[in-house]
């Protein structure tokens, strides 16, 4: 964790002026409450990825269970109840708390960088998102520790199984209550994002010539704040069913389920193109880097990205074929589906393109950036298979289904993100993995990865539906089975090796200089770990591939970065937002309420008072740190640069 | 700072090779275990490969034809992708310092010609889905009048099947559970209904699922082309049991449907009045008792020729004894199991929404399809019906809310009774 | 960055501390909005599906509404979004006493409409026994103008924080922004009702 403390501060924080105790602003640099108040974009990149990883292993361990569960027909591992929960609560924390958080981390702490920014548009919004995605994981998780259990109606959570009547349990509360933290926590963190590109970047870097994992960003926060709006009506509407009676989904009173499934996949498919959309992103910086050439064809590359983005919101009723929406309705969702193989497809042709002709370094991220196109590409294969309907009838809810998502976000996805994490390991930490584990972890996981989900085209094909506790040993599914569990124990080894080659590398590993990969990027251009204040001047932009231009015009760049300096300085140098406790406060507050509503119902039940003032005072938390964040102001002070590009003290500035 | 070389020093890549030769004699292992015949062939009683209706064969094809596509699509990009990789690589260490290659941004033509080529390949899969979403959508207007006409109701987690074309006098449409019986080699079509949650029905082998959802008036086609007997599942997530939640469809020639039909149309079956020799005796004291959970619930004879056994189970079992039968009959009343199912012409009580028990000694299956129904099965159901399927109503509605508890000569005359009622 | 901003005459359209020029708080109201413009669509949405698929037993909504009523606070509310523009006009200007009259009257419309949701829905639930629990048009007409109410209710306190911030001496010119994107949310607020009002009341009587 210090890799990142230790920025480059050594002298003391000027004293702000007398202000009401209530407005204190926190200056400590280091220690916990420096994390728990930071509104440093690369901190809160950093925290994002650690819990994204937590649960990662932890969905990972759900994975496990339910494969040992299925490794021989008629097995006992787990109960049907426990098995519910396990694959609910393995889909909610991949998807919610492991990938996507995955991608913030990286959204955070790169794209910043990439645009030659200083920081995002507005940290401690920054801060917020990250403090309620952390009570929403809390949420969502806290069944585990308490007698209703955890979340069991799938992460789908299809109505009215979801309703009262059929689970009475606060089981399905906690993960209402949850999600919708969390979509807050993404919609605000992607609001962010959007204001950060397009109103950031640094002079000359036009929106053409952003990088890609950057667009990607872009295109990736769009969709979140258009799509989540959706799901979380959906969950409003849910838990007024569920706590005051309402008719949304109550088939008694004429409320009609399959409204739940348009409202969950009008969020839920552009969620997946939010899941993979930044795994392109970063392997459109990786190929280019190891290739030693430019991305091929970057306006179609983006422009493919934001077709994917846009066709990704006409495409959802292709995850309900089988409800019977009529002929014309399947026909048009059947080839608007089609439709979006098309973008895809031209981006694999673009990464091919990108290293046809270069010199190749077969380095770890490299590897996974491959990896991702050949999985990706079997992935995106067998999502062509589902989008002709009529053949989908067969496919949907069986394996083949699962056998396809699974290419698609863990050979997707995951290998893009696990990419992302070996290729910025020496800027975050200033280290580097070996290449021999590294290597090694990710054959493991190549290797695993197939044999487990392989196989799974087989079961699907041959009739095994999804979300099934046990089968019996007459259906022909006993081999594929026992090859799938083989093959994730083999992956949960590779993964193993991966994190334990991670943590090695974070205290042993060999140090690294600035641009050790020889990057194309601006990030590549700053001292690993990057100085708090990111840039000592900020960059001028002359071309795409900005920093790969700036090593081949040294004088040029040197020059002017020299004028800007000095104007930077003459107007108060460089200025620094405050770090402030009231985001967290806010969260805090948020959480508290959340726990005490997702845990009752509108029928009269012993502790009901005690449950109602929780949340009143988890309201009223939430409101005081709100009204004190807005009335602290976005106060920030100025730092100044000797001449060894150390912070020199400066005596505080209003904002 | 230059990349040292440390990674591309031999000795590291030698050890590299010897782990990646580990790795893939596991894969070899792996793969050795996949050396199951009918694994790889994919033709269980699920298969959506080996079909036996045109519905089933249309999807099929359909498969076919975007698994054609899309290998020929694979097969050239993975080739060019692998060349790339191969040829491009650096392999030492002058060339990984070498000059950058030029830094071109990539070439239009390429683009368009390849996106040209992409939408042409998609066109190739989109005119025969077009035709199949058509096809399969409802019975073809030519076979209309041939159809046949049934419904299929789910529940968690059983099925009821009714026949709206057998109307029994005063009491509505034959019924059925579990088992839905059709006649072959004409096409049905089969409305889909929810009454709790949303189920879906499938049977692999002649059509592709279309859900069951309430609120929702769903249907769809299927033909058998022979008669045969085919398994079929919920393919919904309908709660904890819905892994357990199965049925089958039993296709019949001309003749042996209008017999069934007629057989099912009338009242339960009565065994002749109890001879005054006749004691009751529990004929099932040495059955199996200890079940263990998820344990499979079926016999081998069955497993090999399924349609065979339902056609014994058409037939009273022999030895049947009276005297058990009757015990058996008094306790489906005082266990109060007549408030929830039907045993139509023995007693007045029960509901649609539970097992119509009229004929279910005919019946090759018990627990929606779970469990072969032979008398070991249905003592090991009716003695844990939660074990077998959790969260049931037979047990949270049944057995828990009326404090019912069975012995097992109780069950035994329970079993001897249901098993009469062909 | 931002922290020079060009002494003297504040220019209201042009940030030249961002790369566009817009600046950010504007922007991220404007794509908050475009977020929030979801939220009230699915809930129209969800209205409008169960309108075309009316159970039996629903209530007849032209039974159930009070138009004359209704537009009444609609004018209210579109009299509310004038004010608001005046306020921004008079704070963009500098003129603190104009901001502060317009703000509060932004706030007492908003009142008035609020108070007029609360006796329709008392109305509604009593007279007419449409409850949010007994009918699918209950549940999603509670529900919709319920959140739209939600929204209001947000923006007068808003309005009113704003008001008595005002006198910290910490609005001035310069925070013209601030200002600004609260009438944003104002006057997006506005046209959703415009919207629910239309399509679930004018539809009736189509």
């Amino acid at each position: 964790m210090d890799a990142t403390v230790k920025s480059h501060f050594i002298s003391e924080q000027p004293k702000a002026p007398a202000k009401p105790l209530v407005l204190w602003r926190p200056t400590a640099k280091t220690g916990f409450v420096s994390w728990l108040t930071t509104v440093d974009h690369k901190k809160i990149g950093f925290l994002y990825g650690m819990f994204a990883l937590f649960f990662f292993l932890v969905g990972g361990a759900e994975a496990l269970l339910i494969r040992l569960q299925l490794m021989v027909p008629n097995n006992t591992v787990l109960t049907a109840a426990q098995y519910s929960t396990m694959f609910t609560m393995h889909g909610t924390t991949m998807i919610f708390l492991a990938v996507m958080p995955l991608g913030a981390a990286f959204f955070n702490f790169v794209m910043p960088l990439q645009i030659g920014a200083r920081d995002v548009a507005f940290p401690r919004l920054n801060a917020f998102s990250l403090w309620t995605f952390v009570a929403g994981a809390i949420i969502v998780n806290i069944g585990w520790f308490l007698p209703d259990g955890a979340p069991n109606a799938g992460w789908f959570g299809y109505a009215p199984l979801t309703s009262r009547n059929y689970i009475p349990q606060h089981s399905v509360d906690f993960w209402v209550m949850g999600l919708q933290l969390l979509g807050v926590a993404s919609i605000a963190a992607a609001l962010n994002f959007i204001v950060t590109i397009i109103n950031m970047r640094a002079p000359g870097m036009t929106m053409m010539r952003l990088p890609v994992f950057t667009w990607m960003t872009l295109i990736t926060s769009f969709l979140i704040i258009l799509s989540f709006p959706a799901i979380t009506i959906a969950l409003v509407e849910l838990m007024m069913d569920r706590n005051f009676h309402t008719n949304f989904f109550e088939v008694s009173n004429g409320g009609m389920p399959i409204l739940w499934q348009h409202l969950f996949w009008v969020f839920g498919h552009p969620e997946v193109y939010i899941l993979i959309l930044p795994a392109m992103g970063i392997v459109s910086e990786i190929l280019p880097t190891f290739s030693r050439k430019p991305l091929f064809g970057y306006p179609i590359v983006v422009f493919s990205g934001a077709a994917i983005g846009f066709l990704g919101f006409a495409v959802w009723s292709h995850h309900m074929f089988t409800t019977g929406m009529g002929t014309v309705a399947t026909a048009a969702f059947a080839l608007a589906t089609m439709a979006i193989a098309v973008p895809t497809g031209v981006k694999i042709f673009n990464w091919i393109g990108t290293i046809w002709g270069g010199h190749l370094q077969m380095r770890t991220p490299m590897m996974f950036a491959l990896g991702f196109i050949w999985m990706f590409m079997i992935g995106g294969f067998s999502g062509i298979m589902h989008s002709a309907a009529p053949a989908d009838a067969q496919q949907q809810d069986s394996y083949f289904v699962v056998a396809h998502f699974h290419y698609v976000l863990i050979g997707g996805s995951i290998f893009a993100l696990l990419a992302g994490i070996h290729y910025w390991f020496p800027l975050i930490f200033g280290r580097k993995v070996s290449e021999f584990w590294g290597k090694l972890s990710f054959w493991v996981i190549f290797v695993g990865f197939n044999i487990t989900f392989f196989p799974m085209h087989f079961l699907g094909l041959n009739g095994m539906p999804r979300r099934t506790f046990t089968y019996d040993g007459n259906m022909g599914w006993n081999s594929g089975n026992f090859i799938a569990t083989i093959g994730a124990l083999i992956l949960g080894v590779g993964i193993a090796i991966y994190f334990a080659v991670m943590i090695y590398t974070y205290f042993k590993g060999e140090k690294v200089g600035r641009d050790p990969w020889d990057g194309r990027t601006l990030e590549w251009s700053l001292p690993n770990p990057p100085p708090e204040h990111n840039y000592a001047v900020i960059p001028t932009v002359h071309a795409r591939d900005a920093f790969w231009y700036e090593k081949h015009h040294k004088e040029e760049i040197a020059k002017e970065n020299a004028e800007h300096s000095k104007a930077e300085d003459e107007h108060g140098g460089i200025h620094m937002p405050h770090q402030s406790i009231y985001p967290l406060v806010a969260s805090v507050g948020i959480l508290i309420a959340a726990y005490a509503t997702s845990g009752m119902d509108s029928n009269p039940e012993p502790g009901i008072h005690a449950k109602l003032a929780t949340a009143i005072i988890g309201g009223v938390i939430m409101l005081v740190g709100v009204f004190l964040w807005s009335l602290e102001g976005a106060d920030g002070y100025h730092l100044h640069l000797d001449k060894d590009g150390k912070p020199i003290e400066d005596s505080h500035a209003h904002h | 700072m230059r990349l040292s070389s440390l990674f591309t020093t031999s000795p590291a890549r030698t050890v590299l090779a010897h782990w990646s030769r580990a790795t893939l004699a596991l894969v070899g292992l792996s793969l050795l275990a996949g050396c199951d015949y009918r694994f790889w062939k994919m033709d269980g009683p699920q298969s959506t490969i080996d079909v036996a209706g045109p519905v089933a064969k249309n999807q099929l094809e359909i498969f076919y034809v975007t698994c054609v596509v899309t290998f020929v699509i694979f097969i050239l990009v993975a080739a060019v992708l692998a060349y790339a990789t191969f040829k491009f690589r650096a392999r030492t260490e002058a060339e990984e310092h070498a000059e950058p290659p030029p830094q071109g941004h990539g070439n239009p033509l390429i683009e368009l010609g390849l996106i040209g080529a992409s939408v042409l390949a998609l066109v190739i899969i989109a005119i025969p889905t077009l035709r199949g979403i058509w096809y399969t959508h409802d019975v073809p207007a030519a076979e209309k009048e041939n159809a046949y006409t049934v419904n299929a109701v789910g529940y968690q987690w059983w099925f009821r099947f009714e026949y709206p074309n057998e109307q029994i006098k005063d009491v509505g449409p034959l019924v059925a559970s579990n088992e839905l019986v059709i006649p072959a080699g004409r096409p049905v079509h089969v409305n889909l209904r929810g009454m709790d949650v949303i189920h879906s029905f499938w049977v692999p082998r002649l059509a592709g699922k279309v859900d069951m959802i309430p609120n929702r008036a769903n249907f769809l086609w299927l033909k058998a082309d022979q008669p045969g007997y085919f398994w079929g599942q919920c393919a919904e997530f309908c709660g904890d049991s819905h892994a357990v939640m199965r049925f089958r469809v039993i296709a019949l020639g001309p003749k042996d449907f209008n017999d069934w039909l007629e057989q099912q149309s009338s009242g339960a079956r009565t065994v002749a009045p109890v001879a005054a020799a006749e004691k009751a005796t529990a004929q099932f004291a040495s059955l199996r008792t200890d079940w263990k959970r998820n344990e499979p619930g079926y016999t081998e004879k069955y497993d090999l020729n399924p349609l065979e056994a339902w056609k014994e189970k058409q037939f009273p079992d022999k030895g049947e004894n009276a005297a058990l039968i009757a015990q058996g009959r008094e306790l489906f009343k005082s266990k109060t199991c007549f408030t929830c199912h039907v045993v139509r012409g023995h007693m007045v009580g029960g509901s649609a929404a539970y097992p119509d028990l009229t004929h279910v000694g005919s019946r090759s299956t018990i627990a929606a399809g779970l469990l072969e129904n032979n008398d070991e099965q249905l003592t090991r159901w009716l003695l844990h019906p939660n074990e077998v399927k959790p969260g049931n109503r037979m047990w949270t509605e049944g057995y828990v809310k009326n404090n019912i508890k069975l012995n097992t000569e109780e069950v035994s005359a329970l079993v001897a009774y249901l098993h009469s009622l062909k | 960055m931002s922290s020079h901003a060009a002494s003297g005459t504040v220019d209201h359209h042009h940030d030249a501390s961002t790369a566009t020029g817009i600046p950010n708080k504007k922007l991220l109201m404007w794509a908050f909005l475009a977020s929030d413009c979801m939220f009230f669509g699915t809930l129209i949405s969800t209205h409008l599906i169960y309108r075309l698929h009316p159970p039996a037993g629903n209530p007849e909504p032209r039974v159930v509404f009070d138009v004359p009523l209704t537009s009444f606070s609609t004018f209210i509310l579109l009299m509310s979004s004038l004010m608001m523009a005046l306020a921004v006009n008079a704070i963009q200007k500098g003129n603190l006493r104009s901001m502060r009259f317009s703000l509060l009257t932004t706030a007492f419309f908003g009142a008035i409409f609020l108070g007029c949701q609360v006796w329709e829905f008392w109305h509604f639930v009593h007279e007419k026994h449409m409850t949010i629990t007994n009918s699918i048009l209950g549940t999603t007409f509670f529900t919709l103008t319920g959140t739209h109410g939600l929204h209001v209710l947000i923006g007068v306190i808003w309005l009113i924080s704003m008001y008595f911030y005002s006198f910290t001496g910490r609005v001035g010119e310069k925070q013209a922004i601030d200002v600004e994107s609260m009438g944003l949310y104002w006057h997006f607020v506005d046209i959703v009702w415009i919207v629910i009002f239309t399509a679930v009341y004018l539809l009736e009587y189509l």
